[in-house]
């Protein structure tokens, strides 16, 4: 279909995504035992948005679903359902299958198998009156309209497609009101606004949402239908009577209009077969519903012995009047501050451009003389452009919620998987990260919590064994240190077997059979490419590419992954990530005529040795003796294959603190200046290379390559696995 | 324009030729974003020998590739008329170092012959086979066969799995 139909429908997913967050959010606090109103209304406004967009686009099986799912969390939300641990938890799963849903609909694949959680949720919803008959199915389609012609014909064929809604009495309010209602129904008049299709509200889509609730048509007027010479395909001319089961909810049939374009005239009136309520027990209560009065319109041909109690639904023209009450409630009256969408590539320019003006800022300082450096101009100029740049990182930030609103999900999956039981407590979701950190940090995240699952916590039987609680817990959390976030991942588990994983890293020979590595060295071992401890390769993990993509993803975001652990007590994976991937402060060096840039934040000072200062220890390592004590010193140049000769006397090493390693020395040939950079990375038109942190593009427009300090300064460590290759040219 | 001649207007293909030691190859014009001389890119670390380094254009960071050596022969040598197509394979961009670039030529699909296996290293990376009419007659010949390239085969993301082992 057209781009527009597309992108109405990306947001429609976008919104999705968004409802569905708030819904797992409600859903688990009601799981740990918060069941107040405002919660359980939350959830029910989440999945009522979902299920009323997935009308409107034609997701059938979504929209099946999300109303059935609607139908039980409105029963909480009336008090109807007492929301038990029990129910929460088929809440919860059911939401996982809504979130299946979502997916399929918007891969455009199978959707979910879903009967067993239908089943489930038709358990709870007929509840403790169970026992009551069964509601009659929905009403065979009537027999046929005599409007063929148009095509209805395939519509009514829709009704099968759905499985037959189960129209409990229970869904009713009104049959406490009103005694002995016989089976009766809503007559509802639909007479779209001629330009309904050029707005977007397609009537079919309506008509099948009705259909969906059993509505049949029972007539067409096509008094207005022009001759054949004179019709406009894109007009809407027809008028459409549809009869509901009174089992349905007004709100429901209201809800189908929702999205109806503002002219259109839309009549519901409750059919009474038998009983006429009195005034003071009108079925619903009419204040409500938008129209003051209700006003029984001459068109309508009243039903012979019907008392009609008619709402006429005039929606007002203009669309800010438009939908008053129901998007008012779909708001929860919340605060509703100005929001706008903006694609990301947008902001992502945004702050490019910005990160240009910083340089060009910095640059021009430097070819002023000192004198006209602190000319006010500058200054002010420099500091306004610091402030759009902090504006405009702001406008990426989001908070890390985001990424961990996919764990819990996970787990629960990973519960089923293993049988093991965990409890996740997190801590810091509002901590604020760059957009793209936490784009990236969603799978090595995912990885880690799945090893914590999967080796780290202990079965229930081994854990009551060592005398600790059944169930494990798993503690996410994430704090901003400096321009550093760290997120941490720990469980109470077994802890990594050190024995165990020597033994494995020995046969698989990463490591050499007779070293003597400490503990921090072993623990490392679990990131070596093509380490795995699983016995069994079971299809959570233990694939064998596990903590080592995890950490390289770490790494090619300019973070750390560090990992402690006590045995019987637990491991702690510790991932620091730079806050924005955006500009980094750096030193520009060079290394046999070729720039490079080297990030400040580690670096602690810079040394031009002395002859004697730099000393080898064997042919390929070296030290430096600073103020007594010996630091390693790697020559970057000859690491990247570059072959630099120069002697030590005549190159600089710039001493750099590394939390694995301690502090490193890095020979170079000579340091230019210090500088802001732009970091663009290897990656959107390569791949992420080892001993880099990226590309930047310097003033006179020449490329430099980003040093990755971790990666260089591990690059001899733990099996010499990670050695970095020469360089190409 | 009668039906007939409509139709074979749609169903041709524009492709950009080039020669790397004296043969002649295409991609397809659609993927060309732009030609440019060449420069020294900045080369780089831990990357196989036909990826020449990195280059700036118009701010972002693009590889530029020898192509010859990236479809198994030897590396083209460098010299006045050698020079950069910039291409977009998916969403990403790359520069092929190629020894000249020869003409625009539509061909006819239909005419397009299945690329024999042990033709090159990476044979997945021609896509086929077609002849086309040289403008300029040298040495008489005015036929050639032009090697068409599958640019997807020669993207150069890797897989991290990969990188890191």
């Amino acid at each position: 279909m057209s781009d527009e139909f597309d992108e109405i429908q990306g947001i429609f997913f976008e919104e999705c995504s968004e409802g569905l967050a708030v819904a797992e959010e409600g859903l688990s606090a009601m799981a740990s035992g918060d069941v107040s109103p405002d919660v359980i209304a939350g959830v029910f406004r989440a999945v009522h948005s979902i299920k009323g967009g997935s009308g409107a686009f034609g997701h059938n099986a979504l929209l099946g679903f999300s109303h059935r799912f609607e139908n039980v969390l409105d029963g909480v939300r009336a008090g109807r359902i007492e929301p038990t641990d029990d129910i929460c938890q088929v809440l919860l799963n059911a939401f996982d299958i809504l979130s299946d849903h979502v997916a399929a609909a918007q891969s455009g694949s199978e959707p979910p198998a879903d009967d067993d959680m239908l089943h489930r949720l038709d358990m709870i919803l007929e509840g403790p009156s169970a026992g009551a008959a069964p509601a009659p199915a929905a009403p065979a389609p009537a027999p046929e309209p005599a409007s063929d012609e148009f095509g209805f014909v395939p519509v009514a064929a829709q009704v099968e497609d759905f499985d037959p809604f189960g129209f409990e009495p229970v869904a009713v309010a009104i049959d406490d009101l009103v005694p002995a209602p016989e089976p009766a129904g809503w007559m509802v008049r639909f007479a779209p606004s001629r330009g309904a299709m050029a707005n977007g509200s397609e009537p079919l889509l309506v008509v099948r949402e009705l259909e969906s609730m059993g509505a049949r048509i029972t007539g067409v007027d096509r008094e207005k239908l022009p001759s054949l010479a004179e019709l406009d395909p894109e007009e809407s001319y027809l008028v459409w009577d549809l009869a509901l089961p009174a089992s349905v909810e007004e709100q429901d049939i209201r809800d189908c209009f929702d999205f109806v374009a503002p002219d259109s005239k839309v009549d519901i009136e409750k059919e009474e077969a038998v009983v006429v309520p009195s005034a003071d027990v009108l079925p619903f209560d009419l204040p409500t519903l938008g129209a003051a009065e209700p006003v029984a319109l001459e068109t309508i041909a009243a039903p012979a012995e019907a008392s009609p109690t008619v709402v006429a639904l005039d929606l007002p023209k203009g669309s800010e009047a438009a939908k008053p009450a129901a998007k008012a409630k779909a708001q929860g009256g919340g605060e509703s501050g100005q929001t706008i969408r903006v694609d990301l590539s947008k902001l992502d320019q945004l702050l490019n451009l910005v990160g240009e003006l910083v340089i060009r800022g910095s640059i021009l300082s430097d070819r002023l003389s000192p004198a006209d450096q602190e000319r006010v101009e500058l200054p002010e100029l420099s500091r306004l452009t610091r402030q759009i740049q902090d504006n405009v990182m702001s406008l990426r930030a989001q908070p890390i919620r985001q990424a961990f609103s996919r764990v819990p999900r996970m787990l629960r999956d990973l519960m089923a998987e293993t049988g093991k039981k965990v409890i996740l407590e997190t801590t810091g979701e509002t901590t604020e990260v760059d957009k793209g950190v936490i784009e990236k940090i969603g799978d090595p995240l995912t990885h880690m919590i799945r090893n914590a699952v999967d080796h780290g916590i202990e079965s229930a039987e081994e854990r009551l064994a060592a005398g600790k609680p059944e169930e494990g817990t798993i503690y996410l959390s994430a704090e901003q240190k400096g321009a550093r976030i760290i997120v941490r991942i720990r469980d109470d588990g077994r802890g990594i077997n050190r024995a165990r994983v020597l033994a494995k890293a020995v046969e698989r020979g990463i490591v050499p059979a007779e070293a003597s590595l400490s503990d921090e060295e072993i623990d490392a071992l679990i990131c070596a490419p093509g380490f795995s401890t699983a016995e069994t390769i079971s299809n959570i993990s233990g694939r064998g590419v596990g903590m080592d993509v995890v950490r390289s993803n770490v790494e090619a975001l300019g973070g750390r992954l560090e990992i402690t652990s006590v045995p019987g007590e637990g491991t702690t994976f510790t991932m620091a990530l730079p806050l924005t991937l955006a500009i980094l402060d750096g030193m520009i060096v060079r290394l046999a005529e070729q720039r490079f840039v080297l990030p400040l934040t580690n670096v602690i000072e810079t040394v031009q040795p002395e002859p004697g200062q730099v000393q080898a220890t064997s042919p390929s390592t070296e030290v430096i003796e600073l103020r007594g004590k010996y630091l390693p010193v790697r020559r970057v140049g000859e690491m990247f294959g570059m072959g630099s000769s120069r002697p030590p006397e005549e190159s600089l090493v710039i001493i750099v603190e590394n939390e694995s390693s301690g502090h490193v020395g890095l020979m170079v040939d000579t340091i230019d200046n210090r500088r802001e950079v732009v970091i663009k990375s290897l990656e959107d038109n390569l791949h992420p290379i080892r001993g880099l942190g990226g590309a930047t593009i310097l003033g006179d427009g020449a490329i430099a390559l980003i040093l990755d300090i971790d990666a260089l300064v591990s690059a001899n460590g733990v099996g010499g696995k990670y050695a970095v290759k020469g360089m190409a040219a | 324009m009668s039906t007939e001649e409509g139709a074979k207007a749609i169903a041709e293909r524009k492709i950009v030729t080039f020669t790397l030691r004296k043969q002649l190859f295409g991609i397809e014009m659609s993927s060309l974003l732009e030609i440019r001389e060449w420069e020294d890119p900045t080369p780089l670390p831990s990357v196989p020998s036909f990826v020449k380094g990195v280059a700036n254009l118009r701010g972002s960071v693009i590889p530029i590739v020898g192509l010859s050596e990236r479809l198994g022969w030897e590396p083209s040598e460098l010299h006045s008329r050698s020079c950069v197509l910039v291409v977009a394979i998916g969403s990403r961009h790359a520069g092929f170092l190629v020894d000249e670039v020869v003409d625009i030529v539509s061909i006819n699909p239909d005419e397009i012959q299945p690329a024999p296996d042990a033709e090159v290293n990476d044979a997945s990376a021609i896509a086929g086979l077609v002849k086309i009419e040289r403008r300029t007659t040298e040495a008489g010949q005015d036929e050639a066969m032009c090697l068409l390239l599958e640019l997807d085969a020669l993207g150069l993301a890797r897989q991290l799995p990969e990188l890191v082992a």
